[in-house]
């Protein structure tokens, strides 16, 4: 694996040149915030700004959920770990950024962590990939052995559950929840404006955060992600009252990936999953 | 700097009849099972990575060690949802009964220094702006807050600044019982008279003796020497400042680009007091809700019209900013933030609220 200061190195030099070039007019990247184990994410618009420009461990943020804010034809370059790779490639499929407008600065990296608590999070909250699925320019080597084990490894225990003590485990999570909202504005995925959840005719749920609205917030906002989350775990970390948002979530995409054979955000030539309708599709959900 | 108007808590106790308590920290149950007895006991409370506060029902739930929770205590007057009236939807017009304001005393437990001064700020615009929410005053007349100072050992938290909104580690003011750690007990001092008699009514507790006092009001003044990020700031320059920002379009929307626009910094905080009234329906039975809003919402200032003065997000954060550091001087004489960092550890995307007032006050 490339030493995470020459992939800083790469970056910088990189979004130098295609500031210069005037290849894109920004660069999606991150920068030293309020002290280094807590980094921001930053756009850099000119050659100038480069030099703000930083990558180390702390860097979890999924940039692509910014891609969507800017006006079309904006050219944009974006630096992407796996799982934020993924979320560009999803983005393309759903026709919410095109391929020509970005150039994607692909991260191999294993190690990333929460700057919160400091703890690894790779393996558990994320897609568990370690090089990214589309890019333009690598930043470092490719990860070759990037260690056995399925994201879906982690849900071993919410399935060998029975139905109501998973249901009652959700019950307890929900409760818990302040409708802040950082899950869907960290998500790369959630887009849409407005948000469901904002409308006031029809009104789908509560304002306040009763248990029932939030029943009704998180199983919307989780359906409407089936086959689209490409599972950054953006979502469990975004959350202050630490619901583990990422479960459900890769619970759905390990059903998409079963009943239909495809994972999101793989393949830009992929139709989204639920958009697609082929012979060999699983009636399960049917039964 | 905070409290340039002076306490709304003017009832300080005089010097000469100090009650000054200590027990171990072994007998903390103890201690905690006597507060509990004298109505709702809310006290630190570890769950997973976090500790917050949570009113109390097992004794040995309550936690002193800790540096700060990640929610401030202000839900404890200001819960995040409250029902003003429930009602049933009749065929003509609606049977309605308001909801009694709640009476009993209760007990604040392990509050820090920084969020003590908050109810002080809090209290200007429940109290002191010309209509009483009855509500928070309600709560806050019957509730004692037990103040415990940050540990003057440890290292502040990198995104605390309480100093610069002119808090130390172990300020006693906004505090009616001010507790210090002394190895392996507490030191308990009376800073009000609510808490003075609840100290005097604690069997529980022993009397602390002249080292104890000594060594209390040292670690008050040596908490001093706890530094916290710092800049130099006063109430109206900082004002006058982010007003000559406001037009200033750039500046905001460079500090504030990588703003998410959820409203977990406003939620957290202990002087956020927006709020919403819903009415909440259910098969005709339902109540009028007041609930925590956040000025960082999209619809926090959506119009009928469909019109929003403030669709983007540099517009909602600087409003944030203005408000606590500006607005809030010009009517009620203080800058409403205590520097307790918390916006800033919770932020999904590490903005920090220290950085952006450092930079609009060297403007």
């Amino acid at each position: 694996m490339t030493n995470i200061k020459q992939i800083e190195e790469n970056l910088k030099r990189e979004a130098k040149r295609l500031l210069e070039s005037k290849e894109v007019s920004v660069v999606l990247a991150y920068a030293r915030g309020y002290d280094e184990h807590h980094p921001l994410p930053y756009a850099a618009r000119t050659a100038g700004e480069v030099g703000n420009l930083i990558f180390n461990e702390y860097c979890t943020y999924n940039l692509a959920r910014y891609l969507t804010k800017y006006p079309p034809k904006t050219k944009i370059a974006i630096a992407v770990k796996a799982a934020d790779s993924r979320a560009v490639v999803q983005l393309i499929q759903e026709e919410k950024v095109k391929k020509e407008d970005l150039v994607i600065l692909g991260i191999p990296f294993i190690g990333m962590k929460d700057p919160k608590t400091g703890e690894e999070i790779d393996q558990k909250t994320t897609c568990h990939m370690a090089n990214p699925v589309l890019y333009d320019i690598l930043l470092g080597e490719e990860i070759r052995d990037a260690g056995a084990g399925s994201p879906y490894d982690v849900l071993a225990e919410l399935e060998a559950m029975d139905q109501a003590a998973r249901w009652s485990f959700w019950e307890k999570e929900f409760s818990k929840c302040i409708r802040c909202f950082a899950c869907r504005k960290a998500c790369p995925m959630c887009y849409c404006d407005p948000c469901f959840m904002d409308a006031s005719r029809p009104r789908w749920a509560d304002k306040s955060p009763t248990a029932d609205g939030n029943l009704m917030y998180h199983l919307t906002r989780f359906y409407h992600l089936a086959g689209r989350c490409i599972d950054c775990g953006e979502c469990s970390r975004a959350c202050p009252m630490d619901i583990p948002l990422h479960l459900f979530h890769k619970k759905m995409a390990k059903e998409c990936e079963t009943m239909f054979g495809q994972a999101a955000g793989m393949k830009i030539d992929d139709k989204p999953v639920m958009v697609n309708y082929g012979n060999q599709d699983s009636d399960e959900m049917l039964k | 700097m905070i409290g340039s108007k002076g306490s709304l808590n003017a009832d300080h106790c005089e010097k000469e009849k100090v009650v000054f308590k200590k027990i171990t920290l072994e007998k903390l149950g103890d201690l905690v099972s006597a507060l509990k007895e004298k109505g709702p006991l809310y006290a630190p409370v570890r769950d997973g990575k976090a500790v917050n506060f949570q009113k109390i029902t097992k004794t040995a739930d309550v936690t002193l060690d800790f540096y700060n929770t990640v929610f401030s205590p202000k839900f404890v007057f200001f819960p995040q949802t409250e029902d003003l009236i429930r009602y049933t939807l009749q065929k003509e017009g609606a049977q309605a009964e308001p909801v009694p304001i709640a009476a009993s005393p209760s007990v604040i437990l392990g509050v820090r220094p920084c969020d003590a001064k908050s109810f002080e700020i809090m209290d200007r615009h429940f109290l002191g702006a010309g209509i009483i929410d009855p509500y928070w005053k309600n709560r806050r007349d019957n509730t004692v807050v037990i103040g415990y100072a940050f540990d003057p050992a440890a290292p502040p938290d990198p995104a605390d600044f309480y100093n610069t909104v002119g808090i130390h580690a172990a300020d006693t003011e906004g505090s009616d019982v001010f507790m210090v750690r002394k190895d392996g007990e507490l030191l308990l001092k009376g800073i009000t008279k609510k808490g003075e008699s609840l100290l005097k009514g604690l069997a529980v507790l022993d009397a602390a003796s002249a080292q104890d006092e000594a060594f209390f009001d040292e670690t008050i003044r040596k908490d001093r020497g706890v530094k916290t990020r710092f800049t130099e700031i006063t109430d109206t320059a900082i004002a006058a400042k982010l007003v000559g920002s406001f037009e200033k379009q750039e500046i905001w929307e460079e500090m504030t680009a990588s703003c998410i626009g959820c409203g977990t910094c406003t939620f957290v905080c202990p002087t956020c007091y927006c709020f919403d009234i819903n009415d909440e329906t259910l098969f005709r039975k339902g109540a009028r809700k007041r609930f925590w809003d956040a000025c960082m919402f999209t619809d926090f200032t959506l119009e009928a019209s469909g019109h929003n003065p403030r669709p983007r997000i540099f517009q909602r954060y600087r409003q944030k900013v203005c408000h606590k550091y500006s607005y809030h001087v010009t009517k009620y004489g203080c800058i409403s933030c205590v520097g307790c960092g918390r916006c800033t550890r919770s932020c999904p995307v590490n903005i920090d609220i220290f950085s952006i007032v450092e930079k609009v006050a060297n403007l």
